[in-house]
This record gives C-alpha cells, sequence and structure tokens, in this order.
C-alpha cells in the first residue's frame, strides 16, 4: 500500500516537472513568436527625400563637439547609415547592440552615425550609458524634419556620393538587415520589392 | 504551524531563484546599472555603486538562505530586499513610467514593470514570510528528500515559465492594438 503511494507519488512529481517544462518551453516559443511577427517590415513611411534622390546636407558639429558632415557625399568614400534614436525608446535601445555591431562588420563600406533631438544633457547620458560614444551623434531638430522622420527608430542609408538607398522604420535586426538588402537590390524598400517580384510573376505568367 | 518540508523547500526555492537572479546582472552590470538608472530613483553617479550593493545583496541574502543556524534571518533578509523591489517598481508605476526594463533579468530578458510584476513579487514575499512560521516538530526521513528536491525543481521551472509569460505581455499587448 504504502509502496503503490510512493511509487505513484514520484510519477506525479516526474510528470509535474515535465509539464512546468513544457509550459516554460510553449513561453519561450510564443515570445519569439511576437518578435518575429510584431513588426510590419522596414515600412516606408511618407515624408523627407526619396530614395534615389540626394539626402539634405547637413554639417556642425556633434554631441560631442566632433565636426560632421552629413549627405553630399563625406569623401572617404564610405556610405553612412543614419539612425534616429531617443531615450527613452525601448525598441532603439534593443536595436544598439545589433547596430554596433554592424558598424564594426562593415566598418569598410559603412559609418554609423546616431541622431536625435531633445535636451542635450539627457542625450549625452543615452549616449554614455549605451556606450554611443565613439559614433558620430547628431542632436539635431532640423537634421529630423528634413529627413521627415515621424516613428522611431528610423533608419536612412545614404551613399557614399550623398544618394539615400534606403530608408525606414527599423524596428528590429531583420528590418535593419532588409534595408542593406534594399541597397544591394538596389530597391527602395521591402514593399517596392515584393510589388516588383509579384509583377515580375504575373508577367511570366503573361498576364501583365 | 508548518511541516518541516515547507521552509527547507522556500528557503532552497529562494535561494536558487537570488542566486541566479545575481548571476544574470553579473553577466553585464553595467546593462544592471542602466536598468537602475532608468528607475529614476538613484542619482546616476551613485547607480554603479547601488547595482553592486544589490547584487552582492541577492548573493549574500541566497547565502544566509542555505546556511542552517541563520535560518530566520535569511528569509527576514530575502522578504526585505523584496519588499524594496516591490517599492522601487511600484513607485515608477504611479510615475506613469511603464515601459522601462525591471533589471531582474540582466541581459537574458527584457520585463517591463507592470501589476504583473508587483503580483509576481508578492507572491515571492508570501514565500518568504511562510518560510518565518514555526515548523511542526516532526523528524524527517530519507523519503522527505523527493518532495523536496522536486519541488524546488518545479517551482524554479514553473518561475522561469512565468516570467517568460510576463516578458510576452508587452508584445501581446501591441499586438492587439492597445496602447
Amino acid at each position: 500500500m504504502i509502496e503503490t503511494l510512493v511509487v505513484s507519488n514520484l510519477l506525479l512529481w516526474i510528470a509535474v516537472i515535465a509539464l512546468a517544462g513544457l509550459v516554460f518551453a510553449l513561453a519561450r516559443q510564443i515570445g519569439v513568436l511576437h518578435e518575429r511577427i510584431a513588426p510590419t517590415g522596414a515600412l516606408l513611411l511618407g515624408g523627407g527625400p526619396k530614395v534615389g534622390d540626394p539626402a539634405p546636407v547637413w554639417s556642425g558639429g556633434d554631441l560631442f563637439g566632433r565636426p560632421l558632415q552629413l549627405g553630399g557625399g563625406d569623401g572617404d568614400g564610405r556610405g553612412t547609415l543614419l539612425l534616429f534614436v531617443a531615450p527613452g525608446c525601448p525598441v532603439c535601445e534593443s536595436l544598439l547592440p545589433v547596430v554596433q555591431h554592424l558598424a564594426v562588420e562593415e566598418a569598410e563600406r559603412l559609418r554609423v552615425v546616431f541622431a536625435s533631438d531633445g535636451e542635450p544633457e539627457a542625450q549625452r547620458r543615452f549616449a554614455e550609458q549605451k556606450r554611443l560614444d565613439a559614433f558620430p551623434y547628431v542632436v539635431s531638430t532640423e537634421l529630423g524634419l528634413a529627413h521627415g522622420v515621424g516613428r522611431l527608430p528610423h533608419a536612412v542609408l545614404i551613399d557614399a556620393a550623398g544618394i539615400v538607398r534606403a530608408k525606414g522604420l527599423v524596428n528590429s535586426r531583420e528590418h535593419l538587415e532588409s534595408l542593406l538588402e534594399a541597397r544591394e537590390r538596389g530597391v527602395a524598400s521591402i514593399q517596392e520589392f515584393v510589388a516588383r517580384s509579384a509583377g515580375a510573376e504575373r508577367a511570366e505568367e503573361g498576364h501583365p | 504551524m508548518i511541516d518541516p518540508v515547507l521552509p527547507i523547500v522556500l528557503r532552497g526555492a529562494l535561494a536558487l531563484l537570488f542566486v541566479t537572479a545575481a548571476l544574470h546582472k553579473l553577466r553585464d552590470l553595467h546593462a544592471f546599472r542602466v536598468a537602475l538608472g532608468d528607475y529614476e530613483l538613484v542619482p546616476w553617479p551613485l547607480t554603479g555603486l547601488v547595482a553592486a550593493g544589490l547584487v552582492a545583496a541577492e548573493l549574500g541574502v541566497a547565502i544566509v538562505l542555505v546556511t542552517p543556524w541563520a535560518r530566520p534571518w535569511g528569509f527576514a533578509a530575502a522578504a526585505l530586499l523584496l519588499v524594496l523591489y516591490t517599492a522601487a517598481v511600484s513607485v515608477n508605476l504611479l510615475r506613469g513610467r511603464r515601459d522601462i526594463d525591471c533589471g531582474c533579468f540582466g541581459p537574458a530578458l527584457r520585463l517591463e514593470l507592470g501589476p504583473g510584476l508587483v503580483a509576481r513579487n508578492a507572491l515571492l514575499l508570501a514565500g518568504a514570510l511562510t518560510g518565518l512560521l514555526p515548523p511542526t516538530p516532526r523528524a524527517l526521513t530519507a523519503l522527505d528528500g523527493l518532495p523536496i528536491v522536486a519541488a524546488i525543481g518545479f517551482l524554479s521551472v514553473a518561475y522561469a515559465a512565468a516570467s517568460r509569460l510576463l516578458a510576452n505581455a508587452p508584445a501581446l499587448r501591441a499586438l492587439r492594438g492597445e496602447p
């Protein structure tokens, strides 16, 4: 009798722990799914220069007093990834490590510049906390207006000649990569890419 | 009066919780410092010191919990730390600041402040306070080892799962189109 109870108790504990493990795995998978589906691609929002147009020229000192020129070709033959961020924007914060990694990986082809607007003291604290002091960090409302930035984080990819190659709202690593991919393929946005491939398919099938 | 198995389980589970919490924070102490700064309760120059102090406190609580002769103090210290954390979270919720990371799990998991976090801490606090109740005098047998080990394992996995679900809450709200 006692033995039966002990065995049954043991089996039940094993079942309870296995089920708890399953719940944990499910919770994790839900988290991954949320990450994948939440945002809607490197979304192209209206406003600012179009892809293919020259980027607005901006020059001045950055947050740390270093001289900087944006647009009009920066001279050193690299493109520029201009990323608009703000303190207190959780998505921006989650994107920062990816951008920092990208800056190292693509250092030969790409210069990463952060941009924001607001109180310089808060910006300085944000930049220091997130270890962004190694990058040019522009605080300028005019720059944001010139690029028609609506929602953050917003990325603009400018080539060495100062032409906007890709831009859009970037919420995740995938969006940022899709922006670079867009440059390689010469399309303005993921939406244009989808529209083009759909058009090409229709043309192949003989329905223009 | 509670069965002597219960305080042992609570002690083991809480010690495991605080050790993992401290290790998560040690993996990136700077990130914890930033999270602490976001609470806006400690001036930024002091956050480095306070962050290191909190991690040391978590490790200390875990050690005192598993030290046999320091029995009631472990639960009391755990309760104190939990009250402190819950107060910090509540102050920021009252300020209406939900979108900051709680800093509970370091870089492993981003968990935003919310009522769920307060409820979680209240449950943990209830566990710590239960451990302070006097146990009934009963000799423990070898058979008691099974529920002790199994319950500690279960509580730890359940806690990890609950944390994941809490961390998903903001994404779920965004999917539903709520602010």
